[in-house]
């Protein structure tokens, strides 16, 4: 087992002696795919900055503890050094448009790297196709929706063939259908090319067929990291963030509450109904 | 109160993005404007705003045509809260935002007080009247822009997706906020994407698809065709989805997995399964 990104004793504050994130420890494992979870303020922005390197090297900030992205240690590296093989998706991601076209958008992060002509444009091309801009590459940026300059952040992003894909939030201005296809295009890029994926995101149901790891934080504390099944559980048990629990559980454990019956820990509404299908005709059967 | 006759918009020297939409909306009534991305949803509320004009048609509120109305005319009668709260927060501390509208409308600082008092107390925002708006977090951001436009005492909230980027305790408050102003006699138009939102609150829903209505009506009627809500880009609720499979069992169909999950209960009971 490999550790992508590892918090050790991880402790920050913006402004002392507010701490942001206090004491975190988290192990991300190469090619898994985490979700971070937890109310507003408590600290997920601030985690995903942490591993991207702008804390402390943008933010500034008291810090303690060690933090290792891809085994560099961040404190000790630079930013630009760090999104060579992390890419991140900023929750506020208009700040990170700076081109006027769709195209040059895309280029720009390559062109920075000295990357030829030619194979820019082959990039560009792959890569707005799989965010589903294709036809847009000479729109202006201004022009876009909030959901297209989204998926035009991910696509430059993309550009970059990171190892590490950190995004906050990356579904906030998109509608069900492009957020539905924003995490297939995740789920197959952690599955089929190994890329290690870490996320911020509120709608937990639009992330449970994907996720191996949820890492729950509330007032800069980590409260619990572990598979998706055991976190939804110790939220319903000990009446954590229970708001955030999505329908398809919130179903499963009253009706586990009700019954005897332990159902099989549900990721799609697909497994639900097989599931409860398959039990309501063997009752059924019990009582004919 | 607000009435839209066969209006067209198209921004300057290109096609339309709104196509001859009609509609009326009722006085306490609380609406859904569902539909993709570009869809034209914020371009209609930003038509009713009087923020653009139609280029076809006619828009009415209270009886008056709109076109002679100035956005801070409308402002008068209708609150808007933008999708991005930054976009419209400009004062240094959190009373005096709120305090903006109704100083404006020329209300004397006793009403103004007391409208914002009532206006951050109803979005839970009291605690953080001397709070910078700046350095709320964007839940807070999103709950100020409402006290803002509650303080103005309007009798209609238009609110353009406001539940984007909120977490699920965030998005609990302000649906409960929604259906006290709604039963308060607030008339609301809600823009979301939130199904399981919209099924909570919403009485009637309107979906825009490139530009058009292409359903108008009771929420109830809208998850009835399942294919046509894929054509739209629409996401049936998860209950719902789970409720039609599993009808052949005596379920009955719904949108709320509370009743989906008392149902379900019920039907072990009555069978002994629990």
């Amino acid at each position: 087992m490999m550790i992508d990104i590892a918090l050790q004793d991880f402790s920050y504050a913006y402004t002392h002696p507010k701490k942001v994130l206090d004491n975190i420890n988290i192990a991300v494992e190469k090619g898994s795919f985490s979700v971070i979870l937890g109310p507003s303020g408590a600290g997920k922005t601030t985690l995903c900055l942490t591993i991207a390197g702008a804390v402390p090297h943008y933010f500034g900030g008291s810090s303690a503890g060690e933090v290792h992205v891809a085994g560099i240690n961040t404190r000790k590296s630079t930013m630009h050094h760090l999104a060579l093989t992390v890419g991140t998706v900023l929750q506020d991601y208009e700040t990170q448009l700076v081109t006027m076209t769709v195209e040059e958008e895309v280029a720009f992060s390559l062109e920075n790297r000295g990357i030829s002509p030619e194979k820019i444009n082959l990039r560009v091309k792959e890569t707005l196709t799989k965010v589903g801009l294709t036809g847009y590459e000479k729109e202006l940026v201004t022009s876009l929706s909030g959901g297209q300059k989204q998926r035009l952040v991910l696509a430059s992003v993309l550009a970059t063939n990171p190892k590490i894909l950190i995004l906050d939030e990356p579904t906030s201005a998109l509608d069900p259908e492009g957020t539905e296809s924003l995490y297939r295009l995740l789920g197959n890029l952690n599955r089929e090319h190994d890329i290690t994926i870490l996320v911020v995101e509120h709608d937990i149901a639009a992330v449970l067929p994907y996720a191996d790891q949820f890492i729950l934080l509330e007032n800069g504390k980590l409260i619990f990291s572990n598979t998706p099944e055991n976190v939804l559980s110790f939220m319903a048990n000990s009446h954590v963030f229970i708001e955030a629990i999505p329908p398809l559980w919130q179903l499963k454990l009253m009706l586990e509450q009700h019954s005897s019956y332990q159902f099989s820990p549900w990721r799609k509404e697909q497994d639900a109904i097989l599931e409860l299908h398959q039990f309501l005709q063997e009752e059924a059967n019990k009582n004919a | 109160m607000l009435e839209l006759q066969n209006v067209d918009f198209a921004y300057k020297n290109q096609s339309p993005v709104i196509h001859d939409i009609s509609l009326t909306v009722g006085p306490g009534e609380f609406l859904a404007i569902v539909g993709r991305n570009g869809s034209g949803k914020t371009t209609l509320t930003r038509l009713i705003m009087s923020l653009i004009k139609p280029t076809k048609g006619n828009i009415l509120f209270q009886g008056s045509i709109i076109p002679n109305c100035t956005p801070a005319k409308m402002a008068r009668h209708v609150g808007y809260v933008f999708q991005n709260p930054d976009r419209q927060i400009f004062h240094d501390t959190v009373a005096e935002e709120a305090s903006y509208g109704p100083r404006q409308l020329g209300y004397t600082p006793e009403q103004t007080a007391t409208f914002v008092n009532e206006a951050l107390a109803a979005t839970g925002l009291s605690q953080l009247a001397d709070a910078y708006p700046l350095s709320l977090s964007k839940g807070e951001k999103q709950r100020l822009t409402i006290a803002s436009a509650l303080a103005m005492q309007p009798k209609m909230l238009i609110l353009d997706e406001p539940t984007s980027g909120q977490d699920a305790r965030q998005r609990d408050q302000l649906l409960k906020l929604l259906i006290k102003l709604n039963q308060q006699g607030t008339t609301i138009l809600l823009v979301t994407h939130d199904m399981d939102l919209l099924s909570a609150c919403a009485q009637r829903a309107i979906v825009m698809a490139k530009g058009h209505k292409v359903f108008d009506g009771p929420v109830s009627e809208l998850f009835q065709d399942t294919l046509q809500l894929n054509n739209w880009g629409l996401i049936e609720p998860a209950a719902l989805k789970i409720s039609r499979e599993l009808a052949a069992f005596g379920l009955k169909q719904t949108a709320s997995i509370n009743e989906l999950s008392h149902d379900l209960v019920n039907m072990l009971r009555r069978n002994n399964y629990a």
